[in-house]
């Protein structure tokens, strides 16, 4: 695993002519809004540093949708998305996964089908082979298959529902993933096995980005 | 009114899109929203719905049976014209709204509000393909299905009580019904009530996907406009299709100029 660097990284250069070959996430907001510039390398494990929330706002649904507000220059995955035709963007949307704070689960849906929804959806075809690895993966992380599969996320722990997100994202092997405080709001055995998510990631996707997001929460 | 024509043009939209990607309940997560689907609407609530139907629509015939002092031949008449084709799928409809429109309605709006909506868009997956298109196809078929088990149970519930009531035997009206029913009665009620379900669906996942605010008091609001206007919407076909297939609504009170 990578060691986890700052944010704003020093060797990309002035905002707007860095280059965006060797960049996982770049992100350069106009002046004046209040918001950081984030440049994120390629490959590793990596921190976003702490993010207001209006920049998280900003940063996540850029990336998301793969558009950028006005002004705003985007690099993902070492392609500026200011050039991009919308199946560029698509393409490239493909290879990104998001890991929200609390697991981004669907409340109707036990743990297994909250993992395999979008395997299901977008690769109906490796269903069959997918049990094995989610097996693999609770168990690597500590958990019991058969007690997690069958939860609804109402009766799950804050870890659980991240442990139960994190699968579902790695299942797909993305390039790319940003994972809103994987660590936040959990006990320290939980924190310790939550660390390992990057780790895991890693071991499967050589040459895969993961990004940590932090969030100042308003109060 | 601006804001009518934005829910109507939504729902057009809504429906286009369904049309669109009915492939997608080829997919396993769709075709599995789908089956619980018709499971809930279709098949768990069957007994009550069925049950309230055919007393609705077995007390309708006892009603007008004796207020016009009915014979067989009228009283059959009562039961192709009134049960068959207009109230066996009013009534499945309505049951219909009452219970799966209402929980349709009040499920995606929770799930708008909640951010679960949000989450499909992060998987890269279109709400519209997960939470729309299951859930008319499942509505509409299992609207379909009700209107034919309440259309049996009160036809036959209505003749046994006409055979009680009237001066006619239980051969005798089951005679005259089958020679007053033709195919194209339970074809046009069968067709029908699936489209009531269809928009009952429709508008219903709307005014879900679209609840008035971000708090939680928007949840009931938007059930209330799934309900009234998916009534209204069905009504509203209802008279369309009479007038349409049989040149006349309202029971013959407007009838076509052909």
């Amino acid at each position: 695993m990578s060691s986890v660097e700052p944010a704003a990284q020093g060797d990309a250069g002035p905002a707007g002519t860095a280059s965006a070959r060797d960049v996982a996430l770049g992100y350069e907001p106009p002046a004046g809004r209040g918001e950081r510039r984030v440049w994120i390398p390629l490959g590793g494990s990596h921190s976003a540093g702490t993010l207001s929330e209006f920049q998280r706002k900003r940063l996540l649904g850029a990336v998301l949708e793969v558009k950028p507000e006005p002004e705003t220059r985007l690099v993902l995955l070492g392609v500026d998305v200011d050039g991009l035709r919308p199946a560029g963007r698509a393409a490239l949307r493909d290879r990104i996964a998001f890991l929200p704070a609390d697991g981004g689960l669907l409340s109707n849906l036990n743990a297994w089908e909250n993992i395999v929804l979008p395997i299901g959806f977008h690769q109906p075809g490796q269903l069959p082979g997918v049990a094995a690895q989610v097996g693999a993966l609770l168990e690597g992380l500590g958990a019991d298959p058969r007690d997690l599969l069958a939860k609804l996320p109402e009766r799950m722990t804050p870890y659980e529902k991240k442990l139960t997100g994190y699968v579902r994202i790695a299942l797909e092997n993305p390039d790319l993933v940003l994972a809103e405080e994987p660590q936040g709001g959990l006990d320290s055995a939980e924190r310790a096995a939550a660390a390992r998510f990057a780790a895991m990631y890693l071991e499967r996707r050589p040459g895969g980005t993961f990004v940590q997001l932090e969030v100042a929460r308003e109060r | 009114m601006i804001g009518v024509y934005r829910e109507f043009e939504g729902c057009m939209r809504l429906a286009g899109h369904v049309l669109r990607r009915l492939p997608a309940l080829a997919l396993p997560p769709v075709a599995e929203a789908l089956t619980r689907q018709i499971y809930f609407t279709g098949a768990s609530a069957t007994a009550g719905i069925v049950l309230r139907g055919a007393f609705i629509g077995t007390f309708i015939i006892a009603y007008v049976i004796d207020v016009l002092e009915a014979d067989a031949a009228l009283a059959v008449k009562i039961l192709v014209w009134v049960v068959l084709r207009e109230m066996g799928p009013l009534i499945a409809a309505v049951l219909v709204i009452q219970r799966s429109g209402t929980a349709i309605t009040t499920e995606l709006a929770l799930m708008q509000i909640s951010g679960e909506v949000a989450s499909l868009r992060q998987m890269r997956i279109d709400p519209r393909d997960y939470l729309v298109v299951p859930r008319v196809v499942g509505v509409a078929l299992s609207t379909a299905a009700l209107t034919v088990y309440v259309q049996v149970i009160a036809v036959g519930g209505g003749m046994l009580l006409s055979s009680l009531t009237i001066d006619a035997s239980l051969g005798e009206l089951t005679g005259e019904f089958f020679a007053l029913a033709s195919p194209v009665d339970f074809v046009y009620a069968v067709i029908k009530s699936f489209l009531f379900g269809a928009a009952i669906a429709l508008v219903c996942c709307y005014h879900g996907l679209h609840p008035p605010g971000t708090s939680i008091n928007a949840v009931p609001k938007a059930a209330i406009n799934g309900v009234t206007q998916s009534t209204l919407l069905v009504l509203l076909l209802n008279v369309v299709f009479a007038y349409l297939v049989f040149g006349q609504a309202f029971f013959g009170l407007v009838t076509a100029k052909l």
